[in-house]
């Protein structure tokens, strides 16, 4: 098997030794020189000539990129994305980005730093690094230190560098060579491909059951059931197991009188409208109708003419003729229990609020046809 | 002169000692890795492991039932999880404190300890990390602290100290481990080597990416390390002082002020380097270290358990008086309430443990005692924690508002998830001292060379 040197490595008991060792061997032509300690050798850099590490370049550019970008982002997100005002603070509030910019510029140096010296400048992984298959791998870890004359392109005068390093006192001379990288087998790929389907059916099926098994696990559900009796729902509590009780015969709301004509026109001769003409009555009368009618009926009372296509709803005009002349009793009906598609709305306004109402919309009604004395 | 010609009283303490060797160190590191471990081992294992059981049971049952079965409610609503976040970040600082700190001050003795104390660095954010993931409302939307693009088209707050602490907190443990990693590579490559199983040897061979310590190699790791320690320098300074900013940022008596930042930071070392004095006092003896973990190293990191009990003594003090001058009587108030207030054996015995007890490491022959160092580092971790809960507690329940004023009492659950916490921390640290390199070799094999030179130059006078 023809086999291509690496180089020819020799072991020394000591640092010092190794480094009295370098300019004698490499004084003897061997230029493509490599040590290989246990720890830092401090000198060693000088000794080999080695380049100083650009390490710290790279590292300063990342942690610049990462600082502007840290605050790019956050003047993005704080300024357009999400502007959200907090104590009064300007949305632009950079020295509340500082400490992130901070943090952040840190984790991508060190990252590039850590990353970047394995991976990038001592190129690893290297698994196929020949030393790892020398003899000599097991004592340059621990307490030898070696040196090893490197072919230089493919060329080393073998014989001369194990002369020249026998020289210099170095023990254990051994000849690494460069391994034969074959192709991988049938067996390397039948166990990979192996590897890969077990994996995958794995996180497969793992994945299928977390889904089926997690929504089953419902935590703290206290907010969401709370002992307490829901309406429309069944419960246990009363004897009749319904969650919403009937309240007691005869029992009638706070302030309600109850209105006992069936048409609006009995209403409109037996109801009157128990509240005086005054500032505070029309008003009171034009918040609840701005707040309840005016959707439908406009804030002055004509209709909007454009529910009809879109709900079917036909409001009526409150400005015209039979409105004009339908009694207080007959709108405080229809306020109440409202007639063809408008509901009623006895839940939602008080009985004195109608009949404010009431006043409002003859307020109103006045207001379209104003004779000529009411604008003196 | 050299130093073996010196009069003993000036001699310098090697930093190894006894009949120690580059290979011996690698065999007896390796040796504990491969070992079937001591009985003691199994024993410890297995109740710290139960420990860490019954503080996952409560906090599953904590999930599932929701955050009333613990003590926090208004107005202390940051209880026992906040306080062991705080603590347990505080013991995370002497591993950076030790491996970086007194790395860029040329101080070789912190070579044989740095590894424990990085690993007890990244064990304790572990612990620390949880904390606020389950002390979240929801903690099923724990990721709601990362700004990431969601379909609400809502970002976090950059403002928040709240925030900041997230980017801190997950930057510190990213860098830590990573720094332990890099550390451990060149000692993957020995082990690589020498280990006996073929297994192990595969393993050690992928953790170690193929290094073989050529010297090319080593001038990238050590302009690496060099600049890592650089960093995290800022980095150990600053996530202490941004966890305090979420306490000295808020209105509250106790918590606003300025001397928070540096306080925390100071507070940190010190809890940190007596968790690290408590982890060598067994792990030495218990794992034959001596030779490598001499008394002089436990006398140096006592010494610097007692200048931070110092400064500590100190910040206290303008704490108080700066709650003197401020003539506020809310902070007037809460101040006294530490010392004197319902709970008064807080606030005491955080002065006593932290300020009073370190106070017996001025004398040589107690920074040597084992006996005294475990007593001194218990009290000052107990010590810590219990400030953090003078400052948690005794500061939320009593604010501005007498009205809204109360009282905390935890329930069995805030100590069964305290408690479960430290089990995990120590079974962690149980099941790295058993499978991993206890001692940095690549540091301390420098050392071993001095020291080899030095007893030769001895032999030779």
């Amino acid at each position: 098997m023809p086999e291509s040197v690496f180089g020819v490595v020799g072991l020394f008991d000591s640092a010092d030794a190794l480094m009295a060792a370098i300019p004698e061997v490499r004084a003897r032509g061997f230029r493509n020189l490599h040590a290989y300690t246990p720890y830092p050798v401090h000198g060693m850099d000088e000794a080999l000539d080695l380049p100083k590490s650009k390490l710290g370049v790279l590292v300063f550019l990342i942690g610049s990129i990462a600082c502007v970008a840290a605050f790019t982002f956050e003047w993005w997100t704080s300024t357009r994305a999400y502007p959200l005002m907090t104590g009064g603070k300007p949305y632009n509030g950079w020295p509340g980005w500082v400490l992130v910019m901070v943090e952040s510029t840190i984790l991508f140096s060190t990252l590039t730093t850590g990353i970047g010296m394995l991976f990038a400048f001592n190129k690893l992984p290297y698994f196929g690094n020949p030393m790892l298959g020398s003899e000599a791998i097991a004592s340059v870890t621990r307490d030898r230190f070696a040196l090893m004359a490197a072919s230089d392109r493919g060329a080393l005068d073998v014989a001369g560098a194990t002369e020249a390093l026998r020289a210099v006192g170095a023990a254990a001379l051994e000849v690494v060579y460069e391994p034969d990288h074959a192709r991988p087998g049938v067996g390397w790929w039948v166990r990979t491909a192996t590897t890969i389907v077990a994996a995958s059916a794995v996180a497969g099926f793992g994945t299928w059951w977390a889904i089926r098994a997690y929504p089953t696990i419902k935590p703290m559900v206290n907010m969401e059931v709370q002992p307490r009796l829901d309406a429309q729902r069944p419960d246990a509590f009363f004897a009749n197991g319904r969650g919403m009780q009937r309240p007691p015969d005869g029992t009638v709301p706070r302030a309600s009188v109850p209105i006992l004509d069936t048409v609006p026109d009995d209403a409109g001769k037996s109801l009157m409208n128990p509240l005086p003409v005054t500032a505070a009555v029309l008003a009171r009368g034009r918040a609840q109708f701005n707040l309840h009618c005016a959707v439908c009926h406009d804030r002055l009372g004509t209709g909007h003419p454009w529910l009809d296509s879109t709900y079917q709803a036909f409001p009526v005009d409150l400005q015209t003729g039979p409105i004009r002349a339908a009694a207080d009793g007959y709108l405080y009906w229809v306020i109440s229990q409202g007639i063809r598609t408008m509901p009623g709305y006895a839940a939602d306004i008080s009985p004195d609020d109608r009949w404010a109402v009431v006043r409002y919309i003859r307020a109103l009604q006045r207001s379209q046809d104003a004779p000529a004395r009411d604008l003196k | 002169m050299t130093e073996a010609t010196l009069p003993a009283a000036l001699r310098v303490e090697p930093l190894v000692q006894g009949d120690v060797t580059l290979a011996g160190l690698d065999d007896h590191i390796r040796g504990w890795t491969e070992r079937k471990p001591p009985r003691a081992w199994y024993v410890a294992i297995t109740i710290t492991s139960l420990t860490a059981l019954m503080g996952f049971a409560a906090i599953g049952y904590m999930l599932y039932e929701g955050i009333g079965i613990i003590g926090n409610s208004v107005p202390v609503v940051w209880g026992f999880l906040i306080i062991n976040f705080v603590f347990w970040v505080g013991i995370g600082h002497a591993g950076t404190l030790i491996s970086v700190i007194l790395y860029l001050f040329r101080q070789r003795w912190r070579n044989a300890i740095s590894r424990i104390a990085e690993a007890t660095t990244v064990f304790a954010f572990v612990c620390a990390m949880m904390f606020p993931a389950i002390h979240v409302g929801r903690p099923w939307f724990p990721y709601w602290l990362v700004p990431y693009p969601n379909q609400r088209g809502m970002w976090v707050d950059f403002r928040s100290p709240l925030i900041w602490d997230v980017f801190a907190v997950l930057t510190y443990f990213t860098v830590s481990l990573l720094f332990w990693y890099l550390g451990l590579v060149p000692d993957f490559a020995t082990l690589r080597a020498t280990a006996k199983s073929r297994t192990r040897r595969a393993v050690y061979r992928l953790l170690s990416w193929g290094w073989v310590g050529n010297a090319r190699q080593w001038v990238h790791y050590e302009k690496g390390y060099l600049l890592l320690a650089g960093m995290t320098t800022v980095l150990a300074l600053s996530v202490h002082s941004i966890v305090s900013m979420d306490f000295a940022v808020s209105q509250l008596p106790g918590w606003h002020m300025t001397i928070f930042p540096p306080y925390f930071v100071v507070g940190a070392a010190f809890s940190g380097f007596a968790g690290v004095v408590l982890v060598f006092a067994f792990v030495r003896t218990v794992m034959q270290l001596e030779n490598y973990v001499t008394m002089r190293h436990m006398d140096l990191l006592n010494r610097m358990v007692l200048f931070l009990a110092c400064v500590m003594t100190y910040a206290y003090l303008m704490e108080g008086f700066t709650a003197w001058y401020s003539a506020d009587p809310f902070v007037k108030y809460i101040f006294a309430n530490y010392v004197f207030g319902d709970q008064w054996w807080a606030g005491t015995l955080t002065i006593f443990l932290n300020c009073v007890l370190p106070q017996l490491l001025w004398f040589p022959k107690f920074r040597r005692s084992v006996p005294v160092m475990v007593t001194v580092s218990a009290g000052v971790t107990v010590g810590m924690w219990m400030e953090r809960y003078t400052i948690v507690i005794l500061s939320l329940h009593r604010g501005y508002l007498p009205s809204s004023w109360g009282m905390y009492l935890p329930t069995r659950y805030d100590f069964m998830i305290l408690f479960g916490s430290i089990g995990l921390f120590l079974t962690l640290l149980l099941l790295f001292l058993r499978k991993l390199p206890v001692i940095a070799a690549w540091e301390v094999k420098p050392d071993i060379v001095f020291y080899q030179k030095q007893s030769a130059e001895a032999g030779h006078a």
